[in-house]
């Protein structure tokens, strides 16, 4: 419930920023999906419900053990197919579900494009390269020097992932921060997040790529920008990040 | 009672030699139900594993099979040949024929299926199978990243299944447009015929794109050529070939289970279906629009928003019409007599199972959100729901057609039994799949917080096993001690197959079925049947129902392609291999002497298709399959060259002159076998087997230049005899050393000579056709029936058009 509330209110200030003019407070992809997953959601079901139910209360309320209803015209063997009218009822409903349908999809299109483009104008966008390889993540950064496994990444900053990979096709995603690219060989995918929260995510793969694709997982460590600034220096000297402060939540 | 030839039904030879729709339908059903148990072990071990999130049974590569098989078993094995099942046995009773059009290739399509099914199973004791899932994603699916020797057999079990529905769709097709009974045209036919239409029509393209696909990966395997491995764009190759097979196939499997709910919901309502046209319609705009959604599949990889945008757009496009069709399914509940039997319990859950399927399946339409679900259990509830629930649509079909099939009738409470079982197991397990929606797909482990949902979709999959459990047992009690079932047990059944007895006479009916007073009628057979009026004069003669040699073929295929996977493993590879490629050689003449009569019916409604013989027809669609395959394998250059860069590809002929010379001695060949046709239409033996011999010559010409060439270009061969024979003998090492240039030398060299070589294998099994057509006419054949002549001579022409293409692609540009 609290989760529904919350996304309710979510919808609320949604229906304004949809269009998020960049420049606009910028929203992170967990918030774009959750919004959109919960209208569906939300959709979905009523839609579910209702065409469901009234299959079952057609099933029940024409059920020949009750006996009610005489067929005026019933089939027989061997009569050449035909239809039965009702036509215009069929397509009432069918245009009504299009429409559903069709508003659903256009409508969270204006949140794919906000998806695919990210917000480009950030300033400091910082980009990461990320390799995947059976079976582990090794991280790029714009200093050279390369992470295996952990990605340590500022708070409230805008990073942007190129994903490709070395052997096989993986493909690298951040369920919490609701982030997914495929790594192929060969190409490049990208996308970006912003996390909004301190802590520690599990990063997966998302693609069957062998026999140690169920342990190919990494960190992506946020932590605070001074705290960043701290380890990006050691990590640029030293060639490996240090430890994370202790007191991360794992999320 | 005489069976024309054929055994009786408690002989086991009968169901060796049997061409008999029905036989065949049953063997069907029963092999893809053995392969349901297989794919449905797997599953339980897959779920199993999975009751807890620590390591468990299975070890991460046995857990990589178990889902790999399953997927393939299931959608391959179980779900398509079990609707095939079907459309063998009722098909042709609802279109009033007495049997397919060609009922030989039909057993052949049987025979196919089941050995490939065996070599698949093969393959895990070749010291482990493929594990690649069954989307087979590239590299992965390649011996260096994943070197089970078993894999390399599941890609040849693979083809051979293509080979098996290959035929299996030309058969359909004819039938269905040619031996429709009068008066019952092509908008009159019964829905779940209409199904099967459609359903024929999507494979022909689909699994030959599948084919195409399969083949190059087999050259991987086997050859060592490099197309997936190459860097810019083998990955994506793959995803582009298997799924623009792959999404149609969604609807191959769903369609017929489509057709059985159509019909069963008229049948237990009483009522016609509501909106019969559009429905129709819808589907078949589904069958067209199948083919432009691919993309959908590959959000997350590298193609751009634009073409992203369109195929979210054709996608929407495609869901509206099942919108449609479920609509006009529940309307037609309205005003009926609804009779809640086990078949229409079945049918009507899986509509409702279907409804779920696609509501979430709109989820995934909307890129945004297939962005976070691809690769999750989201994925993995939301297909079940579908693609089980077309299967749950077929066991109701089972139910339907038991009595038809049997002439007995099973037991409605443990019917009933079943399918509460059956539907409570299967919410159970797959909508636990949902709610576990954030847990990876094909993982053998997971974090805990997942485990509730794990073991309540494992309870889930072992009710919905154990129901299947009181299924055999019905129709066991049934078999043996059940009451006898009349011609038709249902009422308001509408369609022929209840016109005649449970089970229906080998014939299956007693006179001609025709409908042209707007109902079915039987009228007299006439006096000795011909085949309409193609020439062939048989009156009198009884059509033949047996013939060894679909088994035989079918036996020896597996013996050759389970050695050619796995080729230079062993000596014991390369002998079967040997050994199997000249029993099929031999086992194929023998098929083609073999003096087989399945006429066609003289009348019959036909439109569009009147005029042409059922012969000619039948390689018409076998050359659009192979036109298909050709354009996958040009697309696959056009596309890897195209990634690579298309002016940084070097051309690997050094020169254009052998191939010109070559397009000119293909296109005098096209000539000389016209000139073959017009002899034999003349009765001119001897211009007949003249003009066959001098089509053969300028074939051997052909390949001659060709592999002069190949020898010119693999330097490892000294001489043109050497590398002649080498290449008929099959020992590669000459031409594919370990030095200089060779197949897996680079891209260029693969794709040069997987395509020309394709080409070749092309042209060798014309001149197998050509050298038995000059032998058969020396002994004065085709002279007054010059079909089988034209018709090789069609391939071969289509053999000399494909090679106008790859000459200047592959030579020139
Ligand atoms: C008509 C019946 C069925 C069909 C057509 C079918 C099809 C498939 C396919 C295509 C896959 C994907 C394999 C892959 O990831 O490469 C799959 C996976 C799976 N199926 Fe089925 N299946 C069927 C029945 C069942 C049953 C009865 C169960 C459970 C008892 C089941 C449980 C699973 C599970 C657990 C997975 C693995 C999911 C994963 O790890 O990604 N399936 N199935
Ligand atoms: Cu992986
Ligand atoms: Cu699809």
């Amino acid at each position: 419930m609290r989760w529904a509330s919350d996304r309710l209110a979510q919808v609320g200030e949604f229906v304004v920023p949809l269009s998020h003019a960049p420049g606009d407070e910028w929203r992170t992809q967990a918030s774009v999906f959750e919004e959109i997953y919960f209208i569906f959601l939300a959709l979905g079901t009523a839609v579910g419900i209702v065409v469901i139910g009234y299959m079952l209360y057609n099933g029940w309320k024409y059920s020949a053990s009750k006996g009610t209803t005489e067929l005026d015209d019933p089939p027989v063997l061997g009569e050449l197919p035909r239809g039965e009218g009702g036509g215009k009822k069929l397509f009432l409903s069918f245009g009504i579900s299009a429409v559903i349908v069709i508003t659903l999809i256009v409508w969270s299109y204006s949140a794919l494009i906000y998806a695919e483009q990210g917000p480009e104008e950030f300033e400091d966008n910082m980009v990461v390269e990320v390799e995947g390889y059976t079976f582990g993540w090794d991280f790029i950064y714009e200093n050279g020097e390369t992470s295996t496994n952990t990605l340590v990444v500022p708070e409230d900053h805008v990073v942007t992932l190129e994903v490709t990979s070395r052997d096989v096709w993986h493909t690298f995603g951040v369920t919490e921060l609701r982030i997914k690219a495929d790594s192929i060989p060969g190409q490049t995918a990208t996308t970006w997040f912003i996390a909004d929260e301190q802590g520690i995510y599990l990063a997966e793969c998302f693609e069957l790529c062998g026999a140690g694709h169920s342990f190919m997982e990494a960190d992506v460590i946020v932590v605070s920008e001074e705290t960043f600034e701290e380890m990006y220096d050691e990590f640029t000297e030293t060639g490996s990040f240090p430890d994370p402060p202790d007191d991360l939540e794992e999320r | 009672m005489s069976e024309h030839g054929l055994p009786p039904k408690s002989s086991i030879k009968r169901w060796l030699v049997t061409t008999n729709h029905k036989d065949i339908g049953i063997l069907y059903i029963l092999t893809s139900l053995f392969f349901l148990i297989f794919g449905g072990t797997l599953a339980l071990l897959i779920r199993l594993q999975l009751w807890t999130s620590g390591e468990f049974i299975l070890s991460g590569s046995a857990f990589g099979q178990a889902v790999t098989a399953h997927g393939l078993v299931m959608v391959f094995f179980f779900l398509s040949p079990f609707a095939f099942g079907f459309a063998n046995y009722i098909v042709p009773l609802q279109i009033g024929a007495d049997d397919l059009a060609f009922p030989r290739l039909n057993a052949l399509s049987y025979w196919l299926y089941l050995f490939a099914g065996l070599l698949f199973l093969i393959s895990f004791f070749q010291g482990g199978s493929l594990e690649a899932g069954w989307t087979m994603y590239a590299p992965l699916n390649l011996p260096t990243y994943m070197p089970n020797p078993g894999a390399s057999t599941v890609v040849g079990a693979l083809l051979m299944f293509v080979a098996s529905v290959t035929v299996s769709t030309i058969n359909f097709v004819v039938t269905i447009h040619q031996m429709k009974a009068d008066g019952l045209s092509l908008w009159n036919l019964p829905m779940f015929t209409w199904s099967i239409l459609l359903t024929v029509w999507m494979m022909l393209i689909a699994f030959a794109a599948l084919g195409a696909a399969l083949l190059i990966l087999g050259a991987d395997h086997v050859l060592d050529t490099v197309y997936f491995t190459e860097v810019e764009g083998g990955s994506l190759l793959w995803a582009h070939l298997f799924w623009f097979f792959g999404h149609p196939e969604v609807y191959i499997v769903f369609f017929p289970a489509l057709g059985v709910m159509l019909e069963t919901f008229q049948t237990f309502t009483g009522r016609r279906l509501i909106g019969r046209k559009w429905v129709i319609l819808a589907m078949i705009l589904v069958t067209l629009q199948s083919f432009l959604v691919w993309m959908h599949h590959m959000f997350l990889t590298t193609i751009n928003l634009e073409i992203k945008t369109l195929m979210m757009a054709m996608t929407i496009g495609i869901s509206l019409p099942f919108d449609l069709i479920v609509f006009a399914m529940i309307y037609t509940l309205i005003k009926g007599r609804i009779r809640w039997t086990t078949p229409f319990l079945f049918n009507f859950g899986a509509l409702v199972l279907f409804i779920i399927g696609g509501i979430t399946g709109v989820f995934l339409g909307a890129i945004v959100l297939d962005y976070e679900f691809r690769g999750t259990y989201w994925v993995v509830a939301h297909f079940h729901y579908v693609m089980v629930a077309g299967g749950t649509a077929l066991f109701g079909g089972l139910y339907y057609w038991w009595p038809k099939i049997t002439g007995k009738m099973y037991d409605e409470y443990l019917g009933k039994m079943h399918f509460g079982a059956y539907f409570v197991g299967f919410n159970l397990l797959y909508f636990a799949m949902f709610m576990s929606w954030e847990m990876p797909r094909r993982v053998f482990t997971y974090h805990t917080g997942f485990e509730a949902y794990n073991q309540m979709a494992t309870i889930g999959g072992f009710i919905l096993g154990a129901s299947f459990l009181i299924m055999f047992y019905n129709f066991y009690q049934s078999w043996y001690r059940g009451p006898v079932a009349d011609g038709n047990p249902w009422e308001y059944s509408r369609t022929a197959e209840w016109a005649t007895d449970s089970p229906p006479p080998l014939e299956n009916w007693e006179g001609i079925p025709n409908y042209e007073k707007g109902f079915l009628e039987f009228v007299d057979r006439p006096e000795g049947l011909t085949d309409g009026g193609h020439g062939e004069d048989h009156h009198d003669r009884h059509p033949d129902h047996a013939s060894i040699w679909p088994l035989t073929i079918s036996l020896t295929t597996f013996i050759g392609l389970a050695g050619l996977m796995l080729w230079g493993e062993h000596i014991v590879y390369n002998t079967l291999f040997i050994v199997g490629l000249f029993a099929t050689l031999v086992a194929a003449v023998g098929f083609a002497r073999e003096d087989f009569y399945a006429p066609m019916p003289d009348w019959g409604a036909r439109w569009p298709f009147e005029g042409i013989h059922k012969n000619k027809f039948g390689m018409w669609i076998f050359l659009a399959s192979d036109i298909v395959i050709f354009g996958a394998f040009i697309g696959a250059y056009i596309f890897i060259r195209w990634g690579y860069g298309w002016e940084a590809w070097q051309t690997i002929p050094p020169e254009a002159l052998p191939g010109l010379v070559n397009t000119f001695v293909l296109l005098t060949s096209s000539f000389t076998v016209i000139l073959a046709l017009v002899y034999a239409q003349r009765g001119n033996q001897k211009g007949l087997v003249a003009s066959l011999i001098a089509t053969f010559g300028l074939a051997t010409l052909f390949l001659v230049i060709k592999s002069w060439e190949w020898n010119y270009l693999l330097p490892e061969a000294e001489t043109l005899p050497e590398a002649t024979i080498a290449l008929f003998t099959f020992d590669w090492d000459p031409l594919i050393g370990t030095e200089g240039p060779a197949l897996d030398a680079s891209i260029q060299h693969s794709t040069y000579y997987v395509t020309t070589g394709l080409h070749a294998i092309h042209i060798l099994i014309g001149m197998i056709a050509l050298g038995y057509l000059a032998i058969r006419a020396y002994h004065g054949a085709y002279l007054d029936d010059e079909q089988p002549v034209e018709n090789v001579g069609l391939y071969w022409h289509f053999v000399d058009i494909a090679w106008v293409f790859l000459f200047p692609l592959f030579y020139i540009l």
